[in-house]
């Protein structure tokens, strides 16, 4: 195993055109269990100029405007209408289409009021390998690249609204991480590229300046490791161009997985996290290996940690659960995956349960979902996630 | 805004200063000149003033100008020449209060975008008045709050011209009369008149142009007579307003209003031009007729409005044609006549061609077939001819007959009766029709496109549901019903929340015999009829509880209060509005005999339930009252929640079957309105109207944005376009025409003016419809009963089918004259019929079967099948070898029977008598193939038609009257033959019927048909799918 390199992680704004379709339609799924909490729901956006596709496919008798909540999302992300734009919250045209689920297999269920035995008949209906990381770079034991890249990310997308109106929502940044004995030692190179609604004479430097200023130097200020004088900092490297945002690339749900997981850092399912209810595995699956792998991190089983689990159609518990501790782990690995099977229930019903995922639309005023779907879907620290929770320590820990 | 305002007045005192930058078109004519003016494009102001310097010009004889081309002709006399005229124009100085009312901002806005792209002229922004503070707008217009003196009035009168819209869209009864002389038969028929004339047969010109006259008679007459019924509908003309003149409120004229008169509406009154309101006080208008939104908008004096939104946001403004729901405003005119909003669909709805409908495409295709036929078949004869010796003039004369034999003569009488008759079935349910070929091109409707508000919905607002103490109720015509499902009585919680909606309401109730009346506001008079369904006595609650003051919603306060006496000398506060601050203001709720705590879990329960109404469509309204001391109560005296009420437009009756029975007819629905798609959706969703469990929502404002090519494919799957304006209504049509599809679109507002006229069937509603949209529609439905549409498709399915039945019977039989002329000279055997006979066959005795097959009923599988593909031809390449093998039989008949006379009675007149007798014989009993393709005359059970079987009798009576009438013999030039030979002759003709009897079964496997008796009512089953059949031959 490698143990000096370099690597770099990506992230992008919430108004990249990929992520926008990722919040709409995370959104979509808050709003309907916000109405139904039992509702099947599967969110799908693709935006392209002017006009944003949403095809809702649903097993629930909420009804939900559509085409609102696609347009609050938008006008709630920054893209509101100033002229120039073309696309924004009001002019944009939404194609909505609506489909019904048979319901028949998929009768809704409450994993709340479940018994055991309820839980077991809940299968997996779709074959995924999801996987959960979780080491020791950073206080919420994710990579220190992603962790990074979000951070400036988010950095961005906050200077814009107080400090550069110029600015459009649409932001990508990248962050190289140079590695001596697999610990991050400094930072190799960053890049920030803004969009701008217009380019006007003698903006670039002064762009670069504030970028530096508000956003480089606003997200290093509390940490440990900071941009050296030898690291490259590439703000806009191609030049600064007008336009940005959907109105001038196209976007997808379910295409940033990387970024919403651990940066390419450690593997990741190719499947979407947004816009899926919590039946789906696919999307919860990942949230209890990250869930597993944090908690063997915290635990001291560990300084690295990626927890596979694999399910198949028709079975209940997943196939696989591979707990992989890159050599970290002061006792031997088998011990920590057989502590890892004893502590988790990897049950699709359990999961759901196990972290209220149908009730917390409902119980925050925004939808919960909205939130998870710009900046990582795992290693948050601004809002709540039962998954981040270090409640399995000492089971874990003990033996 | 005092960017925008200096903006504004630096742009119009730019023009001001310019003039015209004009240049000359063209004047090759002596005394005319046409010269362009950029500035008129699209201009009125700038026409109007520029035809009134230039007339009063000494030398100057007329002058028109057109804002579309941004043209000016002008006549002059001998004074003048182009270029002295050409100075006066671009001399002419833009007076600059002229330009103000609606030209700063076009021109403004045009210098910016700067293309030359043509968009629809509502998209293109105009004077930006809601922009402006209405003390600016003032100042604009020159104008004060005290209104205009009568000098300044009468000045801008001569000025700005009258408040009058352009002259309803009317046809003149010219134009319906040029209009049945412009299709190819007819032109044709006209053609074959000129070569009788030529040929030295004044008799045949003469019967041609008789045919010719009545036919367009009976198409003139019957177009006109819809012409008349739809003038006789309700015509409104608006009631004097209320203005502001030398400082007095005096009534004044609708006609004589002009920008910058101060107006005053109120509830009821019809808003007579576009106007800024200076104060609004809790003033509605219904604008559903300008944006197809149902429910009334609030308006307010006080807010600036952003330039680029759309005219049912620009709350600061009332528009012409809108009506006033409640409370009262004034407001200061900025356009008038045809500069308003309403003039401006009209220019839109001028702009918008009509499409050609499919039969007169297939009519026009059918007549360049039948000049190519005419030209070959005149071309063989006379190479026949001349390589057979006959002399040039023999020649020509037989091939001027062919030609005459080729021409479809009975074709514009056939097709424009058939049209007429329909016409005439659908007037009596209550249809109609303005164009005859209206009937046909609804038979072969691909696409309905569905206006929401007024089509699908009766546009009016009734109560749907309620949620009372944690029970939900639902309404349904005077009957309460709750979750469960049963029938329930009104609670005494539910009856609380009633007294609260009848008392908080300024809708009053009209006492009238018989049909109970309320009046005021959609909104409340909704809660009031519902209030009285349910059985509560309202009068009396009213006089009990007499209104002392009440409080106005504001725009910080989205609910109104009521107070009132108590019998018991305290107030009661009824209030009504936002049901989340009303909510608010609550602290106890009504429960079941008494009140209870307002908790979190209640007060949670409420605002789901409020969600999931709104996202069922409804517009939900909060209720609550507090009973306090005498004391004067203020905003936080604490109320008790009575509950919440649902509104909205209902779904008229019968349309959730109509659209199913209009998916069997293959017809897909599209509904289109400028509501909101949660509305839209929840409407969709109860009629049905996604044929899959799919439902494809197209949410947009700004359709222009969108290119032709992805409109066009997207328009081809949108169920629902919601939130749409009406410049987008008529996008929508035309991207789903380009697609290929014909369209029918049906509308009652003012906004889908321009779109019923694109669509290729414009359908109105005739009782709550504008008169804008009943005048530019094809077909108006009296009783807005829209299931009428239904018949009325069959109706043009089989006008169409009966139609390509006639036309199939004349092609085969006049193909049957070309081949025994064309075979007999071939052969040598001497020309068989004169041109006479064959006119004589082709208008008289081919005549009769023609029309009997033209009301050929419907085969009753009519709406089972999907619509004809577009661009079906009357006569395709699939016809061709069966309409071929028809006339060949029955030359083959004549050819005997001629060759029979020729031995017989040789050349001079037996034998050609014969052929004649034979031939018409054989066309006539061709007449009752010619009901079907593919069924044979031995099938029983298929809808009868006792016309054929009489017009046929009628033919053999005509041939056997011009056998015996020595007279009529010398005029078609036949001899008198033996009656055994008639018989003989008659007989050939019945063996040309059954011989081709015989091939069509002998072509068409009947093997698995069931031959005797199937039931005619039931569908067929599946083999016998017709549609299915004809694909296979």
């Amino acid at each position: 195993m490698k143990r000096d390199f370099i690597f770099s992680s990506e992230s992008v704004t919430e108004g990249h055109p990929d992520k926008l379709c990722d919040r709409i339609s995370d959104a979509l799924v808050g709003q309907y269990l916000r109405r139904d909490p039992l509702a099947r729901v599967t969110a799908e956006c693709a935006v392209s100029t002017g006009i944003l596709f949403v095809a809702v496919r649903l097993a629930s008798d909420a009804v939900v405007d559509v085409p609102f909540v696609a347009r609050d999302v938008i006008r709630d992300i920054g893209y509101e209408r100033d002229g120039s734009q073309t696309f924004n919250a009001r002019d944009c045209t939404v194609m909505t289409t609506l489909s019904e689920f048979d319901r028949s297999p998929l009768e809704a269920v409450d994993e709340m009021a479940m018994t055991h035995a309820d839980i077991d008949r809940v299968v997996a209906r779709d074959q995924v390998t999801v996987f959960g990381f979780a080491c020791t770079h950073t206080p919420t034991l994710m990579p220190l690249p992603v962790w990074l890249a979000h951070k400036l990310a988010r950095r961005l997308a906050a200077v814009r609204r107080e400090h550069l109106p110029e600015l459009l929502p649409d932001g990508k940044t990248q962050v190289s991480v140079e590695f001596r004995d697999r610990r991050p030692a400094r930072i190799h190179g960053l890049t920030v590229v803004t969009t701008q609604r217009d380019v006007r004479a003698g903006d670039a430097d002064r762009l670069r300046a504030r970028v530096r200023e508000f956003v480089i130097e606003g997200a290093f200020a509390d940490e440990e490791i900071r941009p050296d004088a030898r690291t490259r900092i590439a703000i806009n490297p191609e030049g600064v161009f007008a336009g940005g945002g959907p109105a001038a690339h196209s976007g997808l749900t379910g295409r940033k997985t990387a970024v919403d997981t651990y940066g390419e850092y450690a593997r990741h399912s190719g499947a979407a996290l947004s816009g899926k209810d919590p039946s789906r595995i696919d999307r919860v699956g990942a949230y209890a290996a990250r869930h597993a792998a944090r908690n063997v991190v915290a635990a001291g089983l560990a300084t690295e940690c990626e927890v596979q689990l694999t399910y198949a159609i028709g079975l209940s518990a997943p196939v696989s659960v591979q707990v992989e501790t890159f050599g970290t782990s002061p006792i031997d690995e088998g011990e920590v995956e057989r502590r890892v099977r004893a502590a988790c229930d990897f049950r699709p019903a359990a999961i759901v349960r196990r972290f209220g995922l149908r009730r917390l639309p409902p119980a925050r005023p925004d939808g919960f979902y909205v939130t998870l779907a710009a900046y990582g879907h795992v290693g948050r620290i601004d809002i709540e996630l039962p998954w981040e929770q270090t409640d399995l320590v000492d089971v874990l820990g003990s033996r | 805004m005092p960017a925008s305002q200096s903006r504004a007045e630096a742009s119009s005192r730019h023009a001001s200063e310019t003039g015209h930058d004009a240049s000359i078109v063209h004047a090759t004519v002596s005394g005319r000149v046409r010269i362009h003016v950029p500035s008129l494009y699209r201009n009125r102001q700038v026409a109007l003033s520029i035809e009134q310097a230039l007339i009063g010009q000494p030398a100057v004889k007329s002058v028109s100008s057109n804002v579309y081309t941004g043209n000016v002709l002008v006549r002059f006399g001998a004074d003048l020449n182009p270029e002295r005229v050409l100075d006066l124009v671009g001399g002419l100085r833009m007076d600059a209060a002229a330009l103000r009312p609606g030209c700063a901002a076009v021109s403004r806005e045009r210098a910016r975008t700067g293309g030359p792209r043509l968009r629809p002229a509502a998209d293109r922004p105009r004077a930006a008045w809601h922009t402006l503070g209405h003390e600016v707008v003032l100042l604009h217009l020159e104008t004060t709050g005290e209104g205009l003196s009568s000098d300044e009035a009468r000045q801008r009168l001569q000025r700005y011209g009258s408040n009058e819209l352009r002259a309803a869209v009317q046809r003149p009864l010219s134009d319906i009369v040029v209009s049945q002389f412009t299709s190819l038969p007819v032109v044709l028929l006209i053609g074959s008149s000129v070569l009788s004339i030529v040929t030295g047969g004044l008799a045949d010109a003469a019967v041609i142009v008789g045919v010719i006259a009545i036919n367009a008679a009976i198409g003139a007459s019957t177009e006109a007579a819809a012409e008349r019924n739809i003038q006789t509908l309700t015509r409104f003309s608006a009631p004097p307003v209320v203005t502001a003149r030398d400082g007095v409120n005096t009534l004044v004229d609708v006609a004589a209003l002009v920008p910058g008169d101060v107006i005053r509406v109120r509830r009821g009154d019809y808003v007579p031009a576009d106007a800024r309101l200076i104060q609004a006080a809790d003033l509605s208008v219904a604008e559903s007729a300008l944006t197809g939104e149902s429910a009334p908008v609030s308006k307010a004096a006080n807010v600036l409005v952003d330039h680029l939104a759309p005219l049912g946001d620009r709350v600061n403004m009332l528009y012409r044609g809108t009506v006033v729901t409640g409370g009262s405003g004034i407001a200061v005119v900025v356009a008038t006549g045809v500069s308003t909003e309403l003039g401006r669909i009209q220019d839109m709805v001028t702009e918008a061609a009509q499409p050609e409908t499919p039969l007169q495409r297939q009519l026009q295709t059918l007549g360049h077939q039948m000049v190519m036929v005419v030209g070959v078949v005149f071309g063989g004869m006379v190479l026949i001819g001349w390589l057979r010796g006959y002399r040039l003039i023999d020649i020509v004369r037989t091939a001027i007959s062919l030609a005459v034999a080729a021409i479809p003569e009975g074709l514009p009488t056939v097709s424009t009766m058939t049209l007429a008759t329909g016409v005439r079935r659908l007037r009596e349910r209550g249809l109609l029709v303005r164009r005859l070929d209206a009937v046909e091109t609804l038979g072969a409707v691909q696409v309905i496109c569905l206006d929401k508000t007024g089509t699908i919905t009766a546009n009016r607002m009734v109560a749907q549901a309620a949620y009372v103490d944690g029970r939900r109720f639902r309404f349904d015509t005077g009957r309460v019903s709750d979750d469960a499902g049963g029938d329930t009585v009104a609670g005494n919680s539910l009856m609380w929340l009633l007294r609260v909606g009848a008392l908080c309401s300024d809708a009053t109730v009209v006492a009238n015999t018989g049909a109970r009346r309320v009046d005021g506001t959609p909104t409340e008079t909704a809660l009031v009829h519902l209030a009285l369904d349910l059985g509560l006595d309202v009068a009396w609650l009213r006089s009990s509880f007499p209104k002392l003051s009440h409080l106005e919603r504001s725009e910080h306060r989205m609910y109104m209060t009521t107070m009132h006496a108590t019998p018991e000398g305290r107030w009661l506060l009824a209030t009504k509005g936002r049901p989340d601050q009303v909510l608010s203001r609550c602290g106890a709720a009504v429960s079941d005999g008494g009140l209870r705590e307002l908790g979190p879990a209640e007060r949670s329960d409420i605002e789901t339930e409020n969600e999931s109404m709104a996202g069922r469509g409804l517009r939900v309204l909060g209720f609550a009252f507090a009973e306090v001391d005498a004391a004067a109560p203020d905003e936080h005296t604490p109320l008790v929640w009575a509950g919440l009420v649902g509104i909205a437009d209902p779904i008229r009756p019968g349309i959730r079957s109509l659209i199913g029975a209009f998916h069997g007819a293959g017809i897909q629905t599209v509904m289109i309105t400028g509501d909101q798609s949660a509305t839209a959706c929840a409407v969709a969703r109860a009629i049905g109207l996604s044929r899959v469990p799919r439902l494809e929502v197209l949410d947009s404002t700004g359709l222009a944005g969108i290119p032709d090519e992805l409109l066009s494919a997207l328009a081809c799957r949108v169920d629902v376009f919601s939130r749409v304006s009406p410049s987008n209504k008529l996008q929508i049509v035309r991207g789903l025409q380009r697609a290929g599809l014909i369209v029918a679109m049906t509308g009652d507002g003012i906004n889908d003016g321009p779109a019923l006229r694109a669509s290729n069937v414009g359908i109105a509603m005739g009782r709550g419809g504008s008169e804008l949209a009943r005048e530019v529609a094809d077909i108006v439905l009296l009783e807005d009963d829209v299931a009428a549409l239904l018949e009325a498709i069959s109706d043009g399915r089989t006008t169409a089918d009966d139609i390509r039945k006639s036309v199939h019977f004349i092609i085969s039989t006049n193909l049957s004259e070309i081949l025994l002329t064309l075979g007999a000279t071939a052969l040598g055997f001497g020309v068989p019929l004169n041109a006479t006979q064959l006119l004589w066959i082709n208008l008289l005795t081919d005549v009769f079967p023609e029309l009997a097959l033209s009301v050929d009923p419907a085969e009753s599988d009519m709406l089972q099948r999907p619509p004809r593909p577009a661009g079906t031809m009357l006569v395709g390449r699939t016809d061709y070898p069966r309409l071929a093998v028809d006339a060949a039989v029955m030359t083959g008949a004549a050819m005997t029977s001629y060759v029979y006379g020729l031995r017989r009675y040789g050349p001079a007149g037996g034998a050609g008598t014969m052929a004649f007798l034979t031939l018409t014989g054989a066309q006539l009993l061709h007449a009752f193939s010619s009901r079907s393709e593919t069924h044979s005359v031995l099938e029983w059970g298929r809808p009868s038609n006792p016309w054929i079987g009489l017009s046929v009798a009628g033919g053999f009576g005509v041939q056997a009257v011009a056998a015996v009438v020595p007279w009529l013999r010398r005029l078609l030039g036949t001899v008198r033959v033996g009656a055994g030979d008639v018989a003989l002759a008659w007989g050939l003709a019945g063996v040309s019927f059954a011989l081709g009897e015989t091939l069509k079964i002998l072509t068409h496997d009947h093997g698995s048909r069931p031959r005797a008796l199937p039931a005619p009512q039931t569908p067929p089953p599946a083999v016998a799918d017709p549609t299915v059949e004809r694909r296979e031959t």
